[in-house]
């Protein structure tokens, strides 16, 4: 059996998730053995026709981007995206929380008509997407168990559960008590609770939890002591597209 | 004299200072690994392995994970596989004498709840390996807002399965001895000790959560509040991130999970908490998930801990350490929810009634 031909792409982001694959160093030549990277623009100059697997980081955020997500889902057998802004559009997306037209003025000035420019959004919004792997950037050791899964022929585990219940599981103190500000218990685990564990809160890199309460989520932020303003505007640092986080109206606290 | 107060004076008893127990921490060190509270972080406690008995922490409201976390670890790898070969291994469980020092009434409480359901039907060969050779000594403790174990029938001086016990006093502690295996370890550390023969008379103590019925009544109240509007009420401000189940001492649900190494050959399986608060955790292939709400997980969690195992064991399933309200980032109180049901169920009677 020839190795799987697995691929990696970029588009709307800051490449740091492809940055984080060479960081694994240990693993880089145990994953060779495994498959062959047949693509992969910020570490060769190879390209090729089909992939068994084609990993894709960033948002849809240009014309050309479409295009490309088309032509790289007819030649892609499975299709993985990579990283928050690939899986919900992330921090790129809250451009399009304000007009394109001023977004636009203030990036490229007098040059706007030569960068045409959409509403920026998931790669799922474009293709099927077969799996997600979260974060900001992703994590490796998630990355490995979704590449080994589908390598072995079986569907990775994506955990669905907030980053509450690693910090327990770690007994980390939670920092929410510490008096500081925490997303943790609406947005999902996968991470190790990295962040808490390390004295810093969780911004929710990894979106929310599917049938997340953000009603309750605002309440709870405003019973430790922090504004609905301020509650709302860091849940959507990365799920600005969740059209609930401005919705949801919390009638406690 | 309470009942209570009869059942400690009739145990052997000695009267230590602090500087004395720290002594006993050291004398128990060099009879088998001593494990108790430690400070972790600004105001956060786990039970740890004792290096210097100074640094145990004697008074303290609760530690984060229960003492669960010996028996039934967080994480915990539970077959080594090789799928080239189709051949597993067990990794050994050693059967070893610990002792748990400076033990809270409701954990010892909480473990012979975790014993009931490890040894029904299929037991559970790696819990019961590890709580084998275990023992315990206990400590009384101050109740703080969150605490109501009073109300769900254990006090704080309750001694059972303990070996031995450390009963607060103005002046430092009583050391009662509960058990011979207890007796046994104070050889060697008694020897210029002469027992307390001073009747104990307990001070009652001020638990700030309460629950409004008397714990014999609260599996009937379960009887009649499954379609209560309190249900929805706590569901509208949780937010569903697991904390109570996983910090609770007598929940035991875990997920397993399989994974395999680079070489796609050699693995682990590995079981991890898990909690029925969480909204993948009734979910099944397909997609359909039979606790979908917060509102019916909720109710799920409460009715694991006073109406479902509490039919089958006569016991209670909550022993009232108060973690789930502590820890709960949104301050819902397990004592507010109770009494809240019973409100409801009062009510509810009150129009039948008409």
């Amino acid at each position: 059996m020839s190795k799987p031909r697995i691929a990696f792409f970029d588009f709307t982001s800051c490449e740091g998730c492809q940055l984080n694959k060479l960081n694994l160093e240990n693993d880089l030549l145990s994953l060779l053995e495994l498959v062959d990277i047949v693509e992969f623009r910020e570490a060769m100059d190879d390209t090729a026709d089909t992939y068994d697997v084609a990993f894709i980081e960033g948002s849809i955020s240009t014309p050309t981007c479409v295009k490309r997500i088309y032509d790289i889902r007819r030649r892609a057998k499975v299709l993985v995206s990579l990283g928050s802004c690939a899986v919900l559009g992330g921090v790129n997306a809250m451009k399009n929380l304000h007009p394109a037209d001023w977004v636009q003025e203030a990036v490229y000035g007098e040059d706007k008509y030569l960068f045409p420019s959409m509403p920026v959004q998931p790669v799922s919004a474009y293709v099927k997407v077969d799996y997600e792997i979260r974060g900001c950037p992703m994590s490796t050791p998630e990355f490995l168990h979704v590449l080994k899964s589908i390598v072995l022929g079986r569907k990775p585990e994506i955990f669905d559960h907030a980053v509450c219940v690693e910090c327990k599981l770690h007994e980390n103190e939670c920092v929410l008590d510490k008096g500081m500000f925490c997303l943790g218990p609406v947005s999902r685990a996968g991470c190790e609770a990295v962040c808490p564990e390390n004295g810093q809160y969780c911004t929710g890199c990894r979106g929310l939890v599917s049938n997340a309460n953000i009603a309750g989520a605002v309440g709870m932020l405003k019973r430790h002591g922090f504004s609905e303003q301020e509650a709302r505007k860091k849940l959507q640092m990365y799920s600005s597209l969740n059209k609930l986080i401005n919705e949801a109206e919390c009638r406690h606290a | 004299m309470n009942a209570l107060e009869e059942k400690l004076n009739r145990f052997v008893k000695y009267r230590i200072s602090e500087e004395d127990v720290r002594l006993l921490i050291d004398h128990l060190k060099q009879k088998a690994p001593v494990y108790a509270p430690h400070n972790s972080g600004e105001a956060s406690f786990s039970y740890e392995l004792v290096e210097k008995s100074t640094d145990v922490v004697l008074q303290y409201p609760r530690t984060m994970q229960p003492i669960k976390k010996f028996f039934l670890p967080p994480k915990e790898v539970l077959l080594n596989f090789n799928i080239k070969d189709n051949t597993y291994s067990k990794p050994e469980v050693p059967e070893e004498t610990r002792i748990f020092f400076g033990i809270h009434s409701y954990e010892m409480a909480s473990l012979k709840r975790l014993d009931y359901s490890f040894t029904q039907g299929h037991r559970e060969s790696n819990y019961i390996s590890r709580r084998k050779y275990a023992i315990f000594v206990g400590i009384s403790y101050e109740p703080d807002e969150s605490h109501f174990s009073k109300s769900v029938g254990i006090d704080v001086e309750e001694t059972e399965g303990f070996d031995l016990f450390l009963l607060k006093n103005d002046t430092g502690y009583f050391l009662l001895e509960i058990t011979e295996t207890g007796k046994k370890l104070l050889d060697g550390y008694k020897e210029n000790l002469v027992p307390d023969r001073e009747e104990l008379k307990l001070e009652p103590l001020r638990f700030k959560s309460k629950i409004k019925y008397h714990h014999n009544r609260l599996p009937s109240v379960f009887d009649h509040v499954y379609k209560s509007k309190v249900w929805e009420k706590y569901a509208e401000i949780c937010v569903g991130c697991g904390t109570c189940n996983l910090l609770c001492s007598t929940c035991y649900c875990f997920d397993i999970r399989d994974e395999v190494e680079l070489d796609a050959e050699h693995g682990s399986r590995t079981r991890y908490w898990d909690g029925c608060m969480l909204n993948t955790f009734a979910e099944v292939a397909g997609g359909e998930n039979f606790r979908g709400s917060l509102a019916r997980r909720t109710r799920h969690r409460l009715y694991r801990k006073f109406r479902y195992i509490t039919a089958k064991s006569e016991m209670l399933h909550c022993v009232g350490c108060g973690r789930c309200s502590h820890y709960c980032p949104v301050g819902i109180s397990m004592t507010d929810i109770v009494n809240d049901l019973i409100a409801d169920h009062e009510e509810k009677q009150k129009r039948e009634k008409i």
